[in-house]
């Protein structure tokens, strides 16, 4: 019998398989199904959503043929199975019931979309249809080739001394991802980290989109990256547009029986139409440190021999992420010459025609308190703890003429309210340091030495700050 | 019993799949390249590649048994025929430009949802094999909680 093993590439969902079952008075049914889980060498799994016809026929029948077809040699493949059990917990049901999560989020079908059970059959043979394959190899063309892994030795290796090299979370994050670009061919990828808010994560580095993406957020439980944080597992999604798909066939039911109250859709971080995506859980001893997010707009990317390759990647980014932030709160700030006070402090001005200053139009930053968030020239920019942090630095700026400052006394600063313990704060600056990259350049924080930084203003600033 | 929209539906090239069973109910299954409604709306010729036509002729010779079911991506209706068998014959050279336009829809529908028409390009589509099923029945498989509610 073909090992179950090597049809890997038809598990990944990317073609729609068909079960066929019968009911104990003997009426065949057919259904097209959206996933076929590879269990181990003898069983797979179903997922059990909605109670059908083949679910019943199921229950009192346990005999089930399933109609595969594997998207790199286009060979379908016949498995007759015998239903063995349902289960509601356990390895399998939580793999499957991650994806099923991850795309019902997106779709709003939250709670309405999602795995009843993962229904377990044994494997009594593996057939190849004849009439379903490549006619001669000679048919078969590069495209139709299975694809290379990506997460060799090779590429984990040259992304480990990466890790090794980075000197700054910063340096850390956009190595990885070039790392990823490189080494694996990822050119679209993220790295969002815990936001100061709870229950949001907050995107910190990106590659391969127009815009840096910095700022970005997601929360817990909503879309690929909020339910791999939430689960703290890796999750695997290809042919994500057809599984997308079928959850809106699936919304548009629920809707017009008024199931579905809340009927957004949560825009998709990064691509715009991804159809495949990878989420990584960072975790260091336990603690969720991050999320990476892999994208392609190809609907087949990732392997099964890639997930262990994956999760161990997961890992060595965690500890390095979690290592670097460590390091810049308990080393010493680094002595350099102090940068020269400002000749005069910049006098508080009210928003006019007399704000214009030389280098060109003054720029107005206001600071909402209520909100803590801060919008330049009427555009927002950045909120929360990174919000709070700008202002502190522009107003020392104006009152005392200072452009040079330390992480150490932004701890020490009560007004920020910075936690004692695991404050973050250095990718918080690097947050700041982004969103001001993309949304307005002239404004710069410039890190300086090991701890330090300095605020660098291309442009005059009127502070403003509102209720 | 399949009125005109439906019978546009199942013949505009989508997914087509037919299931049988057989003297133990154990299923079988086999893809079908294209169909043909009867202008009575009752009957219903499914026409399935020679090579893969044994999978499932003797259980319908045998018991007459059958489900069809289409589904239609991007938008995913889908609904399921149950039908009882009536005769199988050799599909005419007559019937061949239609029984493949109908699978060179489906190729294109495909291609609409990421999957490339070469995939499937290689696979038989003739000579055929045209199973005359008599519609008993036909159910709505649209994913969601109205899937399985009777159409006819």
């Amino acid at each position: 019998m073909t090992r179950l093993e090597s049809l890997a590439s038809c598990f990944q969902g990317l073609i729609p398989a068909t079960l066929f079952t019968c009911s104990r008075e003997g009426v065949p049914n057919a259904a097209y199904i959206s996933h076929v889980e590879f269990v181990d060498s003898g069983r797979v799994a179903l997922s059990f959503q909605f109670f059908n016809k083949s679910k019943a026929n199921i229950c009192e029948n346990p005999h089930a043929l399933v109609r595969l077809i594997d998207p790199d040699t286009s060979q379908g493949w016949r498995l007759r199975l015998r239903y063995v059990r349902s289960e509601t917990a356990g390895p399998v049901f939580d793999r499957m019931a991650l994806r099923i999560e991850a795309i019902a989020s997106y779709s709003g079908l939250k709670g309405i979309f999602k795995l009843r059970a993962a229904d377990i059959y044994e494997v009594l043979s593996v057939e190849m249809i004849e009439d379903e394959g490549p006619r001669a190899a000679s048919q078969w063309n590069e495209r139709a080739r299975p694809p290379a892994s990506v997460f060799t030795l090779h590429a984990m290796q040259e992304l480990s001394e990466r890790i090794h090299r980075a000197d700054t979370l910063e340096a850390l994050l956009d190595s990885m991802l070039e790392g990823l670009e490189a080494s694996c061919g990822f050119t679209h990828s993220m790295i969002l980290m815990p936001a100061a808010e709870e229950g949001v994560l907050v995107t910190i580095a990106s590659r391969g989109y127009p815009e840096n993406g910095a700022g970005a957020e997601v929360r817990i439980g909503e879309g690929i990256v909020g339910v791999v944080a939430e689960a703290r597992k890796p999750i695997r999604i290809s042919g994500l547009i057809r599984q997308m798909l079928y959850a809106y066939a699936v919304h548009k039911q629920a809707s017009e029986q008024g199931l579905c109250p809340h009927a957004h859709r949560i825009a998709l971080p990064g691509l715009a139409a991804p159809d495949s995506q990878l989420g990584v859980p960072l975790i260091n001893r336990g603690e969720l440190i991050g999320v990476l997010c892999v994208e392609s707009e190809q609907p087949y990317r990732f392997h099964e021999e890639d997930k262990t390759a994956i999760e161990l990647l997961g890992g060595y980014i965690a500890i390095a992420m979690h290592s670097m932030l460590q390091r810049e709160r308990s080393e010493p700030v680094a002595d350099v010459a102090p940068a020269p006070a400002l000749p005069t402090p910049a006098p508080v001005r009210a928003p006019g025609p007399t704000a214009r200053a030389a280098k060109g139009p003054a720029r107005e930053v206001a600071y909402y308190a209520a909100d803590e968030c801060i919008l330049v020239d009427g555009e927002y920019l950045i909120r929360s703890l990174p919000a709070k942090i700008f202002w502190k630095l522009l107003n020392a700026r104006q009152a005392e003429g200072r452009v040079e400052f330390t992480n150490r006394e932004l701890r020490l600063d009560k007004s920020l309210n910075l936690p004692e313990w695991k404050d973050n704060l250095e990718s918080r600056l690097l947050l700041l340091r982004r969103r001001l990259e993309q949304k307005c350049p002239d404004l710069r924080i410039v890190p300086k030495a090991r701890g330090r930084f300095t605020l660098q203003l291309g442009s005059d600033v009127v502070l403003v700050q509102k209720p | 019993m399949i009125d005109v929209e439906l019978a546009a539906f199942l013949q505009e090239g989508i997914a087509i799949q037919l299931g049988t069973r057989n003297e133990r109910l154990e299923p079988n299954g086999v893809r079908v390249v294209s169909v043909a409604v009867d202008p009575d709306g009752r009957h219903i010729v499914a026409y399935v590649p020679d090579a893969a036509v044994a999978q499932v002729l003797p259980d319908l010779q045998s018991n007459g048994q059958a489900a069809l079911v289409f589904a239609r991506p991007p938008d995913e209706r889908a609904c399921q025929l149950k039908g009882t068998f009536t005769n199988a014959r050799p599909a005419t050279a007559a019937e061949r430009a239609g029984v493949e336009a109908q699978w060179d829809r489906w190729l294109d529908r495909l291609a609409s949802i990421g999957v490339a028409r070469a995939t499937l390009e290689p696979w038989i589509t003739w000579p055929c094999t045209a199973i005359r099923l008599r519609v008993t029945a036909i159910f709505d498989q649209t994913p969601g909680p109205n899937a399985g509610a009777p159409l006819a």
